[in-house]
């Protein structure tokens, strides 16, 4: 009986977010609708789109984040990933984890089935980059709100088709949340503030540096003897492009989205150059090591950033800006300002990962426009732009890249079976398309 | 007759280059014999391939009384094609003889010591200190290609031969052109002058192709030792070369030190061969650099055809930013600024520069800013190489790193690997 009544009240949630989602006019109600669901008393419940690493700490953080928030299905690619995430997440989380077998989705279009139900309002998408457009696309058209991990794309069509899937979730009144936390890093965003307030001047330059583990024992090195081609690349997801972006895009996205969050603007041309002098054995698929890549930003601003994978070299992983009035230093743990207006941080530092979606279950909760999805995709497409001319060392411009580029990573077909290892991109040689 | 009557010009000029070398103020009277180009300045080429044949070409151009008496090289083949290309456009000026071509190791040594006033080095830059420090300490002005050196030590050894230059007051020009190119001169008047106001950033670039057509690469031929083959093929090899970083994008680092008015403080490189599998050296570098006061400066170089090119320099500073290429040089900012007037031969005008120095007894002693500019390279290669940072001090003072092979000689020398960072050793 008293379970009857909370299913009928989570109905009536779910609808009034349809509602909210169809017309900008029911804005009033929402507001009274929020008051319902006060204190929390409101049930959100989460599908879990991709199950790595990632897919179970996001998952973990969004159920902690706020009271009344369950996990009620899960969809992977892998039932051997599906089956051991959801005996960690039940182990960790217990009677937040409400996922049966049957609510169990393994497969090419798992994702498909999780948005295809009524009982998830929310769904974390965190499979491998290359599917997050797509994942996107079919979460908000089912008109669910979305936690989507960073980046949201590898190439140029899948950048568009996000921002058009963020529009269309403006349009539904769904919030987007993306991973990019240091957006929510509490000293970060106290100088950012200071930044955007004129306190450096004019801004003349900067520096977004990240150099560090190679990651060199990621993921399973042996490829069983069952794997297709295509499971094996999967199974090798972050050192393939076509499915990671390559590291500058699927780890390094964070940093430069720092850089566009602190400039208020994504570049306007860049000219980059990389390759691999370490990570050359073939499990290593076609991603490169090392980065480094000029953007321009509005104004001649330029931006030098340098990235890399690399085992046993001087990690560094921060950014700078110089202006007319002085310079910001940034990384995860400061945030220093010298010259006429000089700031240091010494507050206190929530868990930004907790944070962002403490963040989206309030927005949800209060019928609050929350969505970060062309935020985001610009950012992406930041970084997708810096390996599109370090690939072909070819110098390129933001408006040809995000309207032009016919890049369109996608593999002939998704299915288990032959799939060539690409080729590690050659400058001068790679074509840029 | 007239021969003769040149030979005493020559004779006196000599002295006189010694006299105000030994003595400051005594120069102002042999400076009037000099006047109007008339006397005679005897050179001697050291290391005579492309550039030492265009560098010997460049003095003659710049200055009526060169004569060239002396030239050598490691290779005879070498210095025979260059004699032939400098007699084709210079004969008057080429006063060499069988007896004053000199091949070998040791070639360098014989022309310092075949009568000559200056010399010209322009050997692999691996050779540069050894080369340099012999001909000051025979009391020879010099005109050297750049880079000045491949490594920390040779570094060394280049700064403590500049100074025994000043001392004895003998002239070292360098070729770094820029200093001497006349829009680079005006707009860095301008920085100086704080027409950008205080300086916060730079980048500098040499983005451009991959050199097969320019630096040529030589098949081992049987009977050939490692040794021949590697000094023939010098640019691919780190140890000959210094890597293109150092080879050829000195220039540009070289350009940010005269703006900033210093070296690097410290930096962090990055950098691999992507495409190029010759020789051991890299195709792409990127660099850091941190120079005093906090300011940050990019530098990024590559050798790979096919990519997008860009050779230039631009400063930033708090009231605008300069950009500079081999043919352009502008402000933007609040003291707008572009460079209209005529910019004659750098190559030619940098000789110029020097000789007029000379015959003025005022010599111009580039060395330490060529060792400064090449320095930052080899500290940007050296990061890359090895992937630490590292500061100026500690590469300059404390890297033991020398390059320098067991012997000088034609025989076995083992063919060194390419760097990997994080594996590469700091030294």
């Amino acid at each position: 009986m008293k379970r009857k009544l909370i299913e009928k009240k989570q109905q009536l949630s779910r609808r009034d977010f349809i509602k909210t989602s169809g017309t900008l006019g029911v804005a009033a109600i929402l507001s009274n609708t929020g008051r319902i669901f006060a204190a929390g008393s409101d049930k959100i419940r989460v599908g879990l789109i991709g199950c790595g690493g990632r897919g179970m700490y996001d998952t973990t953080n969004c159920l902690k984040s706020a009271e009344n928030v369950e996990l009620v299905a899960m969809g992977d690619l892998f039932k051997d990933r599906l089956d051991s995430s959801l005996q960690a997440l039940k182990n960790n989380l217990g009677e937040k984890v409400k996922v049966t077998q049957d609510c169990c989705f393994a497969g090419w279009d798992a994702y498909k089935k999780v948005v295809a139900r009524d009982d998830v309002d929310m769904v974390i998408l965190t499979e491998a980059p290359h599917f997050r457009a797509e994942h996107l696309k079919a979460a908000v058209e089912a008109g669910k709100h979305v936690f989507m991990e960073k980046p949201v794309a590898v190439d140029p069509v899948g950048v568009r088709s996000v921002i058009e899937s963020s529009a269309l979730a403006d349009k539904k009144r769904l919030t987007i949340v993306a991973g990019t936390q240091m957006r929510r890093i509490a000293h970060l965003v106290a100088i950012m503030e200071r930044i955007h307030n004129g306190d450096l001047g004019k801004i003349l330059g900067g520096q977004c540096v990240r150099i560090g583990d190679g990651m060199l024992g990621w993921g399973p090195k042996e490829r069983q003897s069952g794997w297709s081609d295509m499971e094996w690349q999967l199974r090798r997801w972050l050192f393939l492009t076509w499915l990671s972006g390559d590291f500058i895009c699927e780890m390094h996205v964070h940093n430069l989205d720092v850089v566009n969050w602190s400039l208020d603007a994504h570049p306007v041309q860049c000219i980059g150059m990389g390759g691999r002098q370490v990570r050359t054995a073939p499990e290593y698929g076609d991603a490169y090591d090392h980065f480094a890549v000029e953007y321009e930003y509005p104004n001649g601003v330029r931006i030098e950033y340098m990235g890399a994978q690399i085992d046993g070299v001087t990690d560094r992983n921060d950014q700078r800006l110089v202006g007319t009035k002085g310079s910001a230093y940034m990384d995860f743990g400061n945030a220093i300002i010298e010259g006429e207006k000089p700031f240091k941080y010494d507050g206190p530092s929530p868990d930004p990962c907790i944070r962002q979606h403490a963040d989206q279950i309030a927005a949800i909760r209060e019928g609050k426009p929350l969505n970060e999805g062309k935020r985001i995709a610009e950012s992406t497409l930041t970084t997708i732009m810096g390996r599109m001319s370090a690939y072909t060392g070819r110098a390129l411009k933001w408006d040809w890249v995000m309207n032009a580029s016919k890049l369109d990573l996608r593999p002939p077909k998704y299915e288990f079976g032959d799939l060539p290892m690409p080729p590690a991109a050659i400058p001068g040689v790679t074509q840029l398309i | 007759m007239e021969g003769k009557t040149g030979a005493k010009n020559c004779k006196l000029s000599r002295r006189g280059f010694i006299k105000a070398s030994a003595v400051s103020l005594a120069a102002l009277g042999t400076e009037r014999m000099f006047a109007a180009g008339s006397d005679r300045l005897r050179i001697g080429l050291i290391g005579c391939g492309g550039r030492g044949e265009g560098a010997a070409k460049d003095c003659i151009n710049a200055d009526k009384g060169v004569e060239l008496v002396a030239m050598g090289d490691l290779f005879k083949d070498r210095m025979e094609k260059t004699l032939e290309g400098l007699k084709k456009d210079f004969e008057a000026n080429i006063k060499v003889t069988s007896n004053t071509c000199f091949v070998g190791f040791d070639a360098y040594q014989k022309v310092i010591g075949a009568g000559v006033d200056m010399v010209i080095l322009a050997g692999p830059p691996h050779f540069r200190p050894i080369h340099l420090k012999a001909a000051i300490e025979a009391g020879k002005h010099v005109f050297m290609e750049k880079p000045a050196g491949v490594d920390p030590a040779g570094i060394r050894s280049l700064i403590a031969t500049s100074e025994l230059a000043e001392k004895k007051k003998l002239a070292i020009v360098a070729g770094t052109q820029r200093r001497h190119q006349a829009h680079y001169v005006e707009i860095m008047k301008r920085v100086k002058n704080g027409d950008i106001g205080e300086i916060v950033a730079a980048q500098c670039y040499w983005n451009g192709g991959d050199m097969l057509g320019y630096w040529k690469w030589y098949e081992k031929e049987p009977g050939m030792s490692s040794m021949e083959w590697q000094c023939r093929n010098w640019p691919w090899w780190t140890w000959l070369s210094g890597d293109h970083i150092v080879e050829q994008h000195v220039h540009n680092i070289d350009i940010v030190n005269w703006a900033i008015g210093s070296h690097p403080v410290q930096c962090m490189g990055m950098g691999g061969r992507q495409v190029r599998t010759l020789g051991n050296i890299y195709d792409h570098f990127a660099v850091e650099f941190e120079y005093p006061n906090g300011v940050r400066v990019s530098s990024m170089c590559r050798q790979i055809t096919g990519c997008a090119d860009r050779v230039s320099e631009r400063i930033v500073g708090t009231k605008g930013a300069t950009y500079t290429d081999s043919s352009v040089g502008y402000i933007e900012g609040a003291k707008a600024y572009k460079y209209e007037g005529p910019n004659p031969n750098p190559y030619v005008q940098e000789h110029a520069d020097l000789i007029k120095s000379i015959r003025e007894g005022k010599p111009l002693n580039e060395g330490r800013n060529v060792a400064e500019g090449t320095m930052g390279a080899i500290m940007g290669r050296m990061s890359a190489y090895t992937g630490r940072a590292l500061k100026w001090d500690w590469a300059m003072n404390a890297s033991k790193l020398d390059l320098t092979p067991p012997k000088y000689e034609f025989g076995d020398l083992p063919v060194p690997p390419v760097a990997v960072p994080g594996k590469t050793q700091l030294i």
